[in-house]
């Protein structure tokens, strides 16, 4: 059984916003929708600053909180771990954007709520999510953490120390582990 | 594993409503409603083509997958030398610009100050006939072109030769032009920056991660994962700043110092590579003593780089050589900024050179570039202009320095109002807003007694054309074989059509193409594109065929570590230049100060300077959904300002300014930043739209050319586009 993760390393990432666009298109989304977003830090005090991008995107929590208050069950976890919502059981009450702590759903202007899918219908046909391939600097790395001969799971092994997960005091048990210096 | 509920690929509604060509399309394939459209859309064999991205200058190899006679998106080709696999922000987006309902969909003319469609055969027609009567009264030599280069600027460059006229402008004299005159003068060519191989990388000015450039950095993030220290000298606190080990923010302008600094102690400390200079350069007896009195200390007092630092950068930097390198730089610190960016790129050059790194692996080395084979002997080689260009380039008194090639583009004004220009085309390029001094630039292109310009939408300059040539998307169409896929090894790569032209647009090959046939010329262009494209393969032993299928080819041999004898009048690489000595030029770079400084005492004067960002190419992009919805929603079309400096004005991060220089003035939010030199504020460019056409950029933020006079730098004849000094006042949002 496949158990797909990512990582996303912040010491690469410079805010160009490719994974973005290519997200968008890979999806069919219009301009104002995105499944993936930057939150931008700023620190120290000239001339001694540094800055740092930290790509966001649904975090395919092993504890999802958007699929425990999801009223029909539109939202739900797949075998493999990834979340995802079914647009035609989606009433679009919203309970899921306010329950998910990353803030990474949205509602589309026909008013279902959409996120980040891991790609998951293309990566079944044995592709890469399009976030992951257009990306210059090679942040993201996606793959199954069950298989520990994956390239994923040789990663999180190595540099085991250096990864943590946001939020993590929830328990949302996310899938993308960040890294940082 | 499949799943019951497994999620699809998402369709909206609105994606199908949207832009009667993809209506039209779903139409034409007798899909009638968006259900059976996106059923369909589902199971619809997906087709893949490999091509080359129109979306900015570097033409990366892309393979673009079309879907329902739809393309549906990009990726990047893995085997081209330029982008490897990656794509970019703006390639993504530039796929929209297609689909956008603003694009022109046929011939234009403008009539009693009104645009009204005609057919290509009239367009052509009238053009031939307006320009054979305006170069008969004029001279041949007063039509010009000028272009962003594509892949098909030697065909432009043709075409004007063929006219017999020399005026073929790139936008060099805005971008990058002191910087390859800084090298030419000291190697010969311009050379690239073993980025993959190298120990250390100084980069100055240059942000390959805003003015993207998707391979080189590719080989910094995977050098630094081997150890590779990477030092970023930059007023900004640049997104390649991020990746630094470093970063200095230097006093714009003062690069020099800096550079001049770094040779004092490579010299003095007799760190640099005492074998390669001797053996390979001339006048080394003359830098030495040029620069005795460049201390870093001195330098320190010049561009704020601590001395300390400085010094121990040299020593850092030499202890790596030969795989030691400063990046050699673009458009950035010294590519059309100030007037001291010749000298700067000169030594910029020589650092380099010190470091004995020229031609070595992990230093500065000459990229293989395809060969591409002549038209000639089967198709003959037009005559050529009758006089050199009007704007001066490479004539001693005038602009000696300048890129003959490139031209000097913002002169094209001051020649149309004196009336050396009557008629032109600009294509793929919008110099009323990538200019500097617009009213200037309006003022010069009104003048002319004829303006055809070639692009897909309604830019500022289009609009004030008397015809307009829509040009198709690079999906949409075949176009020349291009050998921009330098590098190690060299590639050859190809923009082929992947969708049938959603409206009556054309490539500009074909365009060009139409335009000689009319004009009496079409014995230069006796050929179709496929002809001249194999042609052009032929001696690289590489089919048409192959290259289609491929979309990248790499040719010829692999690149080898040495020296051979260089394009200078010496053949070896020119410490001292005797050529700029007797043209009367510093033949040793020596400090000049930039022309302008801002007034210390005045709490309100800054330096203008600007750069690019990811997501926008030029003034291209600005008009474009994705990519303007990225500005938008990041406040990205801000003007960055010293938190220091704002707070002594009274201005919070988010509050509205009025910038004013001698010929503008414009209002513009700030982003209060640590990463920015206190001397200056910085303006991303590609902003400030005044084509009302273009709805989604329209007054959305400013241009930096809306704040610079015109100058021409007096050797190169750059615009010297960071010599301007603004007054930054805090204004209330109703002013």
């Amino acid at each position: 059984m496949a158990r797909y993760g990512m990582i996303i390393d912040l010491t690469k990432c410079v805010g160009c916003h490719a994974c973005r666009v290519a997200c968008q298109n890979q999806n069919g989304l219009s301009d104002t929708e995105a499944f993936n977003f930057l939150e931008e830090r700023e620190y120290g005090t000239f001339p001694d600053v540094h800055r740092e991008f930290q790509p966001m995107q649904c975090q395919h929590c092993d504890n999802p909180p958007c699929v425990r208050v999801c009223p029909t069950g539109a939202s739900y976890k797949r075998s493999d771990g990834v979340v995802l919502v079914n647009e035609k059981e989606c009433i679009g009450c919203k309970y899921c954007m306010a329950a998910c702590p990353y803030g990474a759903r949205i509602i589309m202007k026909e008013g279902y709520v959409a996120k980040c899918t891991f790609c998951v219908s293309f990566v079944e046909d044995g592709e890469v999510p399009a976030c992951v391939t257009t990306c210059m600097n090679d942040v993201r790395m996606f793959g199954d953490l069950d298989d520990p001969g994956s390239d994923i799971s040789r990663y999180v092994a190595r540099h085991r120390n250096r990864l943590h997960r946001l939020k993590e005091e929830l328990n949302t048990r996310p899938r993308i582990y960040y890294r940082k210096a | 594993m499949k799943e019951k509920r497994s999620h699809s690929f998402t369709i909206s509604r609105r994606a199908f409503l949207k832009g009667s060509a993809a209506t039209a399309v779903a139409l034409s394939a007798g899909i009638l409603d968006f259900e059976s459209w996106a059923r369909e859309f589902k199971t619809l064999p997906v087709t893949r083509i490999p091509t080359i991205c129109g979306g900015c200058g570097n033409r990366c190899a892309l393979v673009v997958s079309v879907k329902g006679g739809r393309v549906w998106k990009i990726e990047g080709n893995p085997e081209a030398n330029g982008n490897r696999g990656a794509v970019c922000p703006r390639g993504h987006g530039y796929l929209h610009d297609m689909y956008n309902p603003r694009r022109i969909t046929g011939p234009l003319k403008r009539v009693n100050g009104r645009f009204e469609p005609l057919s290509w055969e009239q367009a052509f027609k009238e053009i031939a006939q307006k320009i054979n009567i305006l170069l008969l009264d004029n001279g041949p030599e007063t039509i010009f072109w000028v272009n962003y280069p594509q892949v098909n600027h030697e065909y432009a460059l043709r075409f004007m030769h063929a006219m017999r006229s020399p005026h073929y402008f790139s936008h060099g004299s805005t971008c990058y032009t002191a910087r390859d005159a800084g090298w030419n003068f000291t190697t010969g060519n311009l050379p690239s920056s073993d980025l993959a191989n190298t120990r250390f990388a100084m980069i100055i000015g240059r942000n390959p991660a805003g003015g993207i450039n998707l391979g080189q950095m590719k080989d910094i993030v995977r050098s630094r994962d081997g150890g590779m220290k990477l030092v970023v000298v930059d007023p900004r606190h640049s997104e390649t700043a991020i990746l630094a080990d470093e970063w200095l923010p230097v006093r714009p302008g003062t690069d020099l110092a800096l550079l001049l600094g770094l040779m004092h102690v490579l010299i003095t400390e007799q760190l640099y590579d005492a074998d390669f200079v001797s053996r390979h350069t001339v006048g080394f007896e003359a830098l030495r003593d040029g620069v005795v009195s460049y201390s870093p200390r001195w330098a320190e007092g010049i561009c704020d780089i601590p001395a300390e630092t400085i010094r121990r950068l040299a020593r850092e930097m030499a202890a790596a050589k030969p795989r030691a390198l400063i990046h050699r730089g673009y458009h950035g610190a010294f590519g059309a900024q100030y007037l001291n960016s010749f000298q700067t790129a000169r030594a910029l050059a020589i650092v380099n050179t010190l470091l004995g790194n020229i031609n070595r692996t992990g230093g500065t080395y000459f990229a293989k570039s395809a060969d591409l084979g002549p038209l000639q002997p089967v198709h003959p080689v037009p005559g050529g202009p009758l006089v050199p260009k009007q704007d001066g380039t490479g004539i001693p008194g005038r602009y000696p320095l300048g890129a003959y090639g490139d031209g000097i583009t913002h002169a094209i004004p001051e020649l149309a109002l004196r009336g050396k220009l009557k008629c032109g085309f600009v294509y793929h390029n919008n110099p009323l807003r990538t200019n500097p001094n617009p009213e200037r630039v309006i003022a010069g292109y009104k003048k002319l007694e004829l303006l055809v310009v070639l692009d897909p939408v309604m830019s500022e300059t289009a609009a004030i054309a008397d015809y307009v040539l829509p040009v198709s998307y690079y999906p949409e169409a075949d176009e020349a074989v291009d050998n921009k896929h330098y590098g190690k090894q060299a590639q050859v790569s190809i923009q082929q059509q992947a969708i049938e032209p959603l409206f009556d647009t054309r490539s500009g090959f074909s365009i060009i193409h139409g335009l000689a046939q009319r004009l009496g010329v079409g014995r230069y262009f006796n050929f179709t594109i496929e002809e001249a494209n194999r042609l052009r393969l032929k001696p690289l032993g590489v089919s048409l065929e192959d290259l289609k299928r491929r979309g990248v080819v790499p040719v010829g041999d692999h690149w080898e570590e040495g020296f051979e004898k260089l394009d200078t009048p010496s053949g070896k690489i020119e410490l001292y230049s005797k050529t700029l000595d007797k043209l009367g030029y510093a033949p040793i770079p020596r400090w000049e100060a930039p022309l302008v400084s801002p007034d210390e005492g005045d709490d309100t004067s800054f330096r203008l300077i600007h750069g690019k960002q990811a997501i926008h190419t030029h003034s291209m992009t600005a008009n474009n959904a994705y990519l303007m919805g990225i500005s938008e929603n990041y406040g990205m079309m801000r003007l960055w300002i010293n938190t220091r400096r704002a707070s002594k004005l009274g201005i919070g991060d988010g509050d509205l300014v009025q910038l004013t220089s001698l010929i503008g003035t414009g209002n513009v939010r700030v982003r209060l930043t640590e990463g920015l030199h206190p001397s200056c504020v910085w303006l991303p460019s590609g902003y400030g739209i005044f084509s009302k056409h273009l709805t989604t950029a329209y007054h959305r933020g400013l241009s930096y050319n809306d704040f610079l006079p015109t100058f021409f730098d007096p050797a190169v004849g750059h615009a010297m586009a960071s010599e301007v000094i603004v007054s930054v006042r805090k204004v209330q949002d109703s002013d």
